[in-house]
């Protein structure tokens, strides 16, 4: 293992935003962090990076201790906040120089890192722009490849595409998909279940500082958002009837719709819609869904990711 | 409601959350006030140290009745010397502004009313110079009016000159000349402070301080990358306004780069040091760069950049001399209008030098601990 947290406690005053974590992360994988805001992720990248003292626990990256070695740590690691971090009235290019000489880069090193983060980031047809000048895209990408000028072999993302169109949403993916193949360990956090679904090999789910789950995000959803389930609208002056209706099946209410969790979709799906029609509720909406990552933490914690962490 | 009237209620509700900023901005005005009140809202706006040599020694107390009519003018602060050649040094060495010698059979030729002291003033700072030639020349008519009166027991209607030799330490030198060096003064304390203020407060608001912090550098080596920074942005500033003042005022000066540059070099670290340690304190940017302002523009009245420091009281004379700034600025004055040689500066270098390290270090502590929160 590259990364191994052992028992990791971090209070702000008298909040756990960190709550007795425990994990570890495989070299050469991509590990996620998936949870709502305020569930400690941040708190426990910026911990891992040394930015954040924490009160109790140990953390061992790649054989250093964090407390002991913890400048060692930061040269072996490339973190990328969630915010921008790039000098608007410089070039890519001259922002890039800066971060290398943050790890005295030699100027060949660098040359070869901006090759790199040019073919494998895409940043080279706006490398002499100035920051100011680019787009949100653009500025993620040079923030990514500043981040990991100095070839780090274990690369923090802190929600790396937080408020991106979809389509960007996906070109972002491909790049921390190519970092992999580049042999490089990625931990990264998010909130979006298909991001973590879609480039994670494994998936913490956090939860109020605690991780509620980790595994492959296949066994999560076979193991905790296991089984199917059907989800059903119906008119607003009929929600309650409808309730009441199928108060015998394993459902909860979310977002207008009333889930139903089956391990036979096909035949729920039918007496559901029977009965319902049955009482004279006319449905706008139904349809089978397979479990997804925001089943397991919905099993989990009895809310949707979107939601703050109590 | 009106964005306009949305956009500044905003505004104004930040503002008086960010405590330090509501600080500043009602500190700036109070200090300012109290500073003039304390300079200038008295009945003599001016005191300086001056010599007295007395060969006269006479016993009818004549020279000792000089020395405190001169110290009870308000003036003057006095001090006693029985040697020309020691007062002299004094002056030289901008202990005191003027030395007034009595010679012998001062009481004599008083009764004679041939009476001369012999008045060696500092001509580097024309306000100064004319002054004191004012204030000794109106005391000593004064002196001998009364004098007159207590002998003869009649007003003496003639006026009678009391003789004085009036030689200039230095060359006796214009405003245009004795304002350049104060100029030069000004980045040191102003563009370094706000400079250094700024730079780190930059980072911080940014969120770029973070990356800073994410890689393997040492605490010291992003400060000193800051202070480098800040320097070459203090020596911008000196140079063009050393340019300026040279082609536009073309004052008789000595250029001396050599003794000017460490000046400059020391006079700017204890501004960057300064402006580290406000940055660490200062929690919001906006109240950082208030503090930083405010305590540049406080501090020039101190250190005799633009006035000189004999108008302060003499409290706030004492302050100006615990201030590195004061140093730097007569250090300039000392090399640009008096020729000082190396040797002259040694001390005010030393003294440079000392506060610079000591302010550094505790900039270096703060930043570390506010890192380390």
């Amino acid at each position: 293992m590259i990364i191994n947290v052992e028992g990791l406690v971090k209070h702000y005053s008298d909040v756990k935003a960190v709550d007795d974590v425990s994990f570890n992360v495989e070299e050469g994988e991509i590990f996620g962090l998936l949870g709502p805001n305020g569930a400690g992720k941040t708190t426990l990248m910026e911990i891992l990076c040394s930015l954040r003292n924490f009160d109790k626990g140990k953390v061992i990256v790649n054989g250093f201790d964090l407390v002991k070695d913890s400048r060692k740590i930061r040269g072996i690691i490339g973190f990328c906040p969630q915010e921008t971090l790039l000098y608007d009235l410089l070039s890519v290019r001259e922002n890039l120089a800066f971060s290398a000489s943050l790890y005295s880069l030699s100027s060949k090193k660098l040359k070869e890192r901006v090759e790199y983060s040019a073919k494998v980031l895409g940043v080279g047809e706006f490398l002499n722009r100035r920051v100011q000048q680019l787009s949100g895209g653009m500025k993620r990408r040079a923030n990514l490849a500043a981040s990991i000028i100095h070839d780090p072999p274990i690369v923090i993302l802190d929600e790396p595409t937080v408020g991106f169109d979809p389509h960007i949403k996906r070109e972002f993916w491909e790049l921390i998909k190519n970092l992999k193949n580049y042999g490089k360990t990625v931990l990264l956090s998010t909130h979006d279940m298909y991001e973590a679904d879609e480039i994670c090999d494994r998936v913490a789910i956090m939860d109020g500082g605690k991780i509620a789950a980790l595994d492959k995000p296949h066994i999560l959803k076979q193991s905790m958002g296991g089984e199917p389930s059907i989800h059903i609208r119906v008119k607003e002056p009929q929600k309650k009837k409808a309730l009441q209706t199928l108060k015998d099946y394993k459902s909860t209410f979310i977002d207008d719709e009333i889930r139903i969790f089956t391990t036979n979709p096909w035949e729920t799906m039918n007496e559901v819609s029977s009965k319902l029609s049955s009482q004279g509720i006319l449905t706008e909406k139904i349809e089978i869904m397979e479990p997804t990552l925001e089943d397991v933490f919905i099993r989990l914690t009895g809310r949707k990711l979107t939601e703050e962490s109590k | 409601m009106n964005s306009v009237i949305g956009i500044a209620l905003k505004d104004i509700k930040i503002f008086f959350r960010e405590k330090g900023t509501v600080f500043w901005t009602i500190a700036f005005p109070v200090m300012i006030l109290l500073l003039f009140t304390a300079i200038f809202g008295r009945e003599i706006p001016f005191n300086a140290n001056i010599g007295v040599v007395d060969y006269e020694k006479d016993t009818q107390g004549i020279s000792a009745s000089i020395m405190s009519g001169l110290n009870n003018t308000g003036v003057f602060t006095v001090k006693n010397f029985t040697d020309k050649a020691e007062a002299l040094k004094e002056l030289n060495a901008t202990n005191l502004r003027a030395v007034i010698t009595i010679p012998k059979n001062f009481t004599q030729d008083l009764y004679l009313g041939q009476a001369s002291v012999e008045l060696v003033v500092d001509g580097t700072n024309p306000d100064v110079t004319r002054l004191i030639r004012d204030a000794v020349k109106t005391f000593f008519s004064e002196y001998y009016k009364q004098f007159y009166h207590q002998i003869y027991g009649t007003d003496y209607t003639a006026p009678i000159t009391v003789h004085e030799e009036i030689a200039v330490v230095g060359q006796e030198i214009g405003y245009k000349e004795n304002i350049v060096p104060g100029m030069l003064t000004y980045p040191l304390l102003f563009s370094s402070m706000v400079v250094s203020t700024s730079a780190i407060v930059f980072e911080r608001e940014r969120g770029t301080l973070k990356k800073i912090r994410a890689a393997p550098i040492r605490p010291i080596n992003m400060l000193l990358g800051k202070t480098l920074a800040a320097l070459f942005q203090t020596a911008i500033s000196i140079i063009v306004m050393a340019v300026l003042a040279a082609f536009l005022l073309g004052p008789k000066l000595n250029w001396d780069v050599p003794l000017l540059g460490p000046i400059f070099f020391l006079g700017s670290m204890n501004g960057i040091a300064l402006g580290l340690i406000i940055s660490c304190i200062g929690r919001a940017p906006q109240e950082a760069s208030n503090a930083a302002t405010t305590i540049a523009i406080v501090l020039q009245f101190f250190t005799g950049m633009y006035f000189p420091i004999e108008y302060l009281p003499v409290y706030m004379q004492q302050m100006g001399r615990v201030i590195p700034m004061t140093y730097a600025a007569q250090a300039l004055r000392d090399i640009m209008i008096r020729n000082a040689t190396i040797g002259d500066l040694l001390l005010p270098m030393a003294t440079l030098a000392f506060s610079a390290i000591c302010l550094y270090t505790v900039g270096v502590l703060l930043y570390k601990r506010w890192v380390e929160k």
